[in-house]
């Protein structure tokens, strides 16, 4: 009997591998020597029969983790929310170890068969791998290879891993077991397993790059106020008056000063994160203890790692008397809020930015316009309309024919593509644009003209933000990469590359050292804008991140991401402290008030929300310990009318302004 | 296996000029097609979230392209999102509406109007996080497609509405009233129609206009008694605004009311025979019902006066049958005490009256015909829904009774209990005072039973002529001869017993006779009518 089988089970296998010359060979060979057979012993055989049955082609996939699942799904309810998290990776990689073994019809059935299973979950990353069809999508897709290269790391108690080793192990699904040790990385915890709360680090997608993520977060980060800072200056006049004026006096001096050292220090002033503290600790002069006493925040003061710019007595002035007359907001004084509606935009408005004092609200348009109106010179436009804009227009040989001296705004032209995004200094007198065209324009609205143009990213510019002090901004790109400028210098300062995806926003840390960008990898990263390091990745959001903000005291960071979610980040920890549920629809914008009690959010869905802050970072202290995720308190909704919200703005009053265009299909 | 099949492929290739194209190439090229066509996308979809919108539009895709060094598709540029239309037969198939367009006709073309500058208006979204009631912002926990407001609607206006003040009345506010009222006047059966009524229903601000739109209404129901679909339009509005919270419409009812009343009494309301305006008085009516519901209290002659509008219409027997239709169906809607009032005295003069004109043999015109039983369907309905309500109020004060009936109908009962018993069981137990206490009133109690011996034939009959109520066609001559036996059958038995009790004996026979026939109609009150019969009596039959 047996040489006749095994002889099959040879022949089938040879076949099944591609052999052919070995099988025809095999063939005659066993013709010839069927008498004298050499006996093989009945286990090998049996091996062997086994082996070529496992080989029995994509269905194994198939059935092997539809046998999982089924078992995966009627385990005990205590464990079943930890197995549960096997699946995912179990059937991403089955799909892609089909479409990579070349089973392309057998991958789309499975793929279809199962994908309802994720779609709650991993909607976005489903849709990105449906379309792999081939060996060479694989190769080709950023997404896929960093799935094929990388590890899922799971955490799961130690009795689901037993569970789920012995179910494997008991139904010989060899294929499920080669794919969970090349692909899963469990991190087995004694004990009870964990609540069944979605935590977002239960199962972290992003593969090895989770186990980077982890090692920088572990740098030291300094997200401290910058010392000398204009509030502080105020609290120390308005406590020390007497000695006020003097210290005001010291501040300048101590500025023009470090102006003068500028150009010589460009590269080295803080150059070291341990530097900078030698400095702190060094530096502290007698003016920086007292007012280290006096301050009411307590939030650590850093040195600058940057030359800061000056700023002009007379703005300087001004910016303290609205620092005096700010309005304490807090979650029972909430802000009044002015809206800036667009209207007959016909779609075409791509962005919206307000000044700091709220009196200039500009707009980019998809006809690679940029226009700015002077809501103060709206106010009392209508009679002296005339003559004000034939100034205008004679001023600015750019803004081009003005329609009949009837034109509210002042336009901008230049660019060569869409304006995906705009920022005022903090003064108001420049505008920095960015465009598809992948340049970034600045503009000054005193003269009504283009100053610079910057080019150095290679693809469309989404973000660029001035940062808090002017005169530095950063950008981000379609490139994959953000960019440091400085007004002076038409090449970038620094460039920070690491993000795997567009990066999407970007936004200054309040102290300036550090620049933080979202990306359409799903991630936030914090840059170091001295070293151009990497200092932290957060990781948490489920889709593209859109928007960014950093809490005036620097300790707090708030994204946005398109599915409506916000997460409240510890800077210091690198971890999430709540996400924030509520909105329906993308957040285009953020914006903590001054003092860092609330937070505005201004969405997709028409509305914009107000989110207490002081209670949902307490708070969710307070019941880390307790393993329970507390969700941020909404203060208010303020629906609009039919009117996404794109922008938003604390002036330093503490006045909220937000602008949107009015959609006028909904 | 792809999503594309290699069909697809294979046109693509022909309308390239590649006709011999192999299947193997087909083959292979669709999976990658379809990856690259997801490639796109996936840029796109970046393109359009940095330009803010949540509608992928054709500059997206050619964004996208752009990014990737291909050229863009021409031809779809638009700043609106494309409109698709769905292939008729086929579920998920899409296509663009693309027309031929005539160069001519384009050359010819006045040049369309210069599309409005961008503009920006300036709002308070809220005041220390309160959201002031102004125009501009969102009604509060208003259902979210009330959000599109009309205001901003068509040419996009820059529309910024002021807050008004006495007696002027804002260039906004007239923009808006003047687009309302041409809506009006031009598209009443439009989308924009409706949704302005729903502005109407909930917008703020509109308080200025209500002298202007109760005039317009006044002004145009005078002139335009012929056109139903204005009328109705009209009707419409009116109470849209009813509707409107923040407007106080009651110092603008005595303007308003007259042209809603005239819309339910008139004598004569659309052009063609076969306008339904029977439609148009029942919902001016319910305007009226409403009214007089909401402010009835502070108006104290507000129902008297309405009332007696009504009651005019329905004893002149000059009157044409529409009107005694709008004012029976108007005196019912205001409740059933005015129906036991002033409908129950008179009904045996009127029925007497209305009976010609219902029988074929004595009213030759088929509109005429119909326009009476429009009529007897309101009585029945009216004096139907009064007995209902005394019905209920005496259930609990008298109990039950046995009494012999003069003239039991064994078959009819048995069909009866057998089809009903189960249901109306409970329904019998409370409808059973009302007889008793019919009975104290007159000995004519009995008379229920007199029409129960038709029951069967009008079972058979009640579905045909239901479905006959809306369209007349022969059925009704036959159909009217047999309610007309009926009819004279009751009024046989009515002769033997006092007043009284024969114009309550005809409303009971009306009622159930209601009951029976437009049981499909009124479904209720169908069957709380069939449970007339008391159980005690049905066991006597039994």
């Amino acid at each position: 009997m047996e040489e006749d089988e095994i002889a099959g089970y040879v022949t089938a296998y040879l076949k099944k591998k591609g052999f052919t010359q070995t099988e025809k060979i095999f063939q005659e060979e066993f013709q010839t020597n069927k008498t004298n057979s050499s006996p093989l012993e009945p286990d090998i055989a049996k091996h062997i029969l086994s082996f070529s049955q496992l080989e029995s082609g994509p269905a194994r996939f198939h059935d092997g983790y539809s046998r999982l699942r089924s078992w995966t799904h009627c385990s005990l309810d205590l464990y079943k929310h930890e197995l549960l998290r096997v699946l995912y990776p179990v059937f991403i990689h089955c799909f892609m170890d089909l479409v990579a073994k070349g089973h392309v019809q057998e991958a789309r059935h499975f793929f279809n068969t199962f994908r309802e299973d994720h779609e709650m979950m991993h909607l976005r990353d489903l849709q990105k791998l449906e379309g792999v069809l081939s060996p060479t999508h694989l190769e080709e897709m950023e997404f896929a290879h960093s799935l094929r290269q990388s590890k899922f790391n799971i955490k799961i108690c130690e009795y689901s891993y037993e569970l789920l080793l012995q179910h494997l192990h008991s139904t010989q699904s060899t294929t499920i077991l080669g794919i969970i040790n090349e692909h899963i990385n469990f991190q087995v915890t004694p004990g009870q397993p964990s609540s069944i709360v979605d935590d977002p680090e239960a199962v972290t997608l992003s593969g090895s790059s989770q186990d980077a993520a982890n090692q920088i977060n572990q740098k030291e980060i300094h997200w401290g106020l910058l010392e000398d800072s204009l509030e502080e200056r105020l609290e120390k006049a308005s406590s020390l008056l007497s000695d006020s004026e003097k210290g005001e006096g010291e501040a300048k001096e101590g500025e023009t000063e470090e102006n003068k050292k500028r150009p010589v220090e460009g590269g080295k002033q803080g150059a070291s994160i341990k530097k900078v503290k030698k400095d702190k600790g060094g530096s502290a002069t007698g003016k920086n203890t007292k007012a280290e006493v006096n301050t009411v925040s307590a939030a650590p003061r850093v040195k600058p790692e940057l030359p800061m710019p000056i700023i002009p007595t007379e703005v300087e002035q001004s910016i303290l008397e609205d620092l005096r007359n700010r309005v304490q907001l807090s979650s029972v004084a909430l802000p009044s809020v002015s809206f800036y509606t667009f209207l007959n935009t016909h779609n075409g408005l791509s962005c919206s930015s307000i000044s700091h004092d709220g009196s200039l609200v500009a707009g980019g348009f998809s006809d690679s316009s940029l226009k700015v109106w002077d809501m103060a010179k709206l106010g009392e436009q209508t009679a002296s309309s005339l003559s004000q804009d034939e100034n205008d227009t004679s001023q600015n040989p750019q803004m081009g024919q003005s329609g009949g001296g009837k034109r509210q705004y002042t336009l901008f032209q230049g660019h060569s593509g869409p304006v995906y995004a705009a920022s005022f200094s903090p003064v108001g007198e420049f505008i920095l644009s960015s465009s598809a065209d992948s340049t970034i324009r600045l503009w000054s609205t005193t003269y009504n003209a283009n100053l610079v143009c910057y080019k150095g990213h290679n693809y469309p510019v989404w973000d660029v933000q001035f940062s808090p002090v002017g005169h530095y901004f950063a950008s981000s790109s379609h490139d994959r990469t953000a960019r440091i400028w400085s007004m002076e210098r038409i090449q970038p300062l620094r460039i920070m590359a690491g993000h795997l995806s567009d990066v999407d926003c970007v936004q200054w840390h309040a102290n300036c050292n550090y620049i933080a960008t979202g990306s359409s990898d799903k991630t936030v990263r914090l840059w170091d804008v001295q070293s151009g390091e990497c200092v932290r990745v957060f990781v948490g959001h489920r889709s593209m991140i859109l928007s960014l903000a950093m809490s005036p005291d620097g300790r707090y960071m708030a994204s946005g991401d398109e599915d409506g979610t916000i997460m409240m980040w510890d800077l210091s920890s690198g971890r999430c402290l709540t996400p924030l549920i509520g909105h329906t629809s993308c957040v285009w914008s953020l914006a903590f008030s001054c003092e860092g009690s609330v937070l505005a959010s201004g969405s997709a869905d028409c509305s914009v929300k107000l989110w207490d802050v002081n209670t949902s970072t307490k708070v969710s202290r307070a019941e880390e310990k307790s393993g329970n995720a507390s969700r941020l308190r909404s203060l208010k909704t303020l629906p609009t009318k039919s009117t996404p919200v794109y922008a938003l703005r604390f002036s330093r009053r503490n006045l909220l302004f937000a602008a949107g265009a009015l959609a006028k299909n909904g | 296996m792809s999503t594309v099949p290699k069909e697809t492929i294979e046109v693509i290739a022909q309308s390239i000029g590649i006709t011999n194209l192999s299947p193997d190439v087909a083959f292979a090229l669709a999976p990658d097609l379809e990856y690259r066509i997801r490639e796109i996308m996936q840029e796109s979809i970046k393109c359009m979230r940095h330009s803010k919108r949540t509608i992928l539009t054709a500059d997206d895709v050619d964004s996208a392209l752009a990014l990737r060094n291909l050229e863009p598709i021409y031809g779809f540029t638009s700043n609106d999102p494309l409109r698709f239309k769905r292939a008729a037969g086929h579920k998920d198939l899409f296509y663009i509406d693309d027309k031929d367009v005539e160069f001519k006709d384009l050359i010819e073309a006045p040049l369309p109007k210069a599309p409005l500058d961008t503009s920006i208006t300036s709002h308070w979204l809220a005041i220390e996080g309160v959201q002031p009631a102004i125009p501009e912002n969102a009604p509060v926990e208003a259902p979210t497609e009330i959000r599109k407001s009309s205001e901003y609607k068509e040419d996009g206006i820059p529309v910024d509405i002021k807050l008004p003040v006495k007696h002027v009345i804002t260039k906004e506010l007239q923009l808006y009233f003047d687009k309302i009222t041409e809506l009006v006047l031009n598209k009443p059966a439009s989308i924009p129609f409706r949704r302005a009524l729903i502005s109407l229903a909930t917008d703020m601000g509109l308080h200025p206009l209500v002298p202007y739109f109760s005039r317009f209404v006044a002004d145009e129901v005078a002139q335009n008694l012929h056109n139903l679909t204005l009328l109705f339009a009209l009707m419409r509005l009116v109470r849209s605004i009813l509707q409107n919270p923040h407007i106080h419409i009651e110092l603008y009812l005595h303007q308003l009311m007259p042209p809603i009343i005239t819309c339910v009494v008139a004598k004569r309301i659309g052009n063609r025979l076969s306008d339904n305006h029977w439609e148009l008085r029942n919902f001016s009516v319910n305007l009226v019902a409403s009214i007089c519901k909401r402010f009835g209290n502070v108006y104290h002659n507000l129902q008297p006066r309405v009332t007696k509008t009504f009651l005019h219409a329905f004893l002149d027997p000059t009157k044409a049958l529409p009107q005694h239709y709008g004012a029976i169906k108007g005196i019912a809607a205001l409740g059933s005490r005015l129906v036991r009032l002033f409908i129950l005295p008179n009904l045996e003069p009127y029925l007497l009256l209305l009976e010609p004109e219902m029988q074929p043999e004595k009213q030759r015109n088929e509109t005429k015909r119909q326009e009476a039983w429009q009529v007897y369907g309101a009585l029945l309905c009216a004096v139907g829904q009064c007995m209902h309500e005394r019905a209920k109020i005496f259930s609990n004060l008298l109990s039950p009774s046995t009494r012999a009936s003069s003239r039991p109908n064994g078959k009819a009962m048995i069909a009866m209990s057998s089809k009903r018993k189960a249901s109306t069981e409970n329904l019998m137990q409370q409808q059973q005072p009302p007889l008793k206490k019919l009975a104290t009133d007159g000995p004519g109690g009995v008379v229920p039973m007199n029409s129960m011996s038709v029951d069967m034939q009008m079972q058979g009959s009640a579905g045909a002529f239901s479905t006959m109520m809306g369209v007349p066609n022969v059925g009704v001559s036959s159909m009217a001869r047999q309610i007309s036996n009926d009819n004279t059958m009751g009024r046989e038995v009515g002769g033997q017993q006092s007043k009284v009790s024969s114009i309550l004996a005809q409303a009971w026979k009306d009622d159930i006779d209601a009951g029976q026939l437009l049981s499909s109609v009124y479904e209720l009150f169908g069957e709380s009518l069939l449970s007339f019969i008391p159980k005690a009596e049905a066991g006597v039959f039994l």
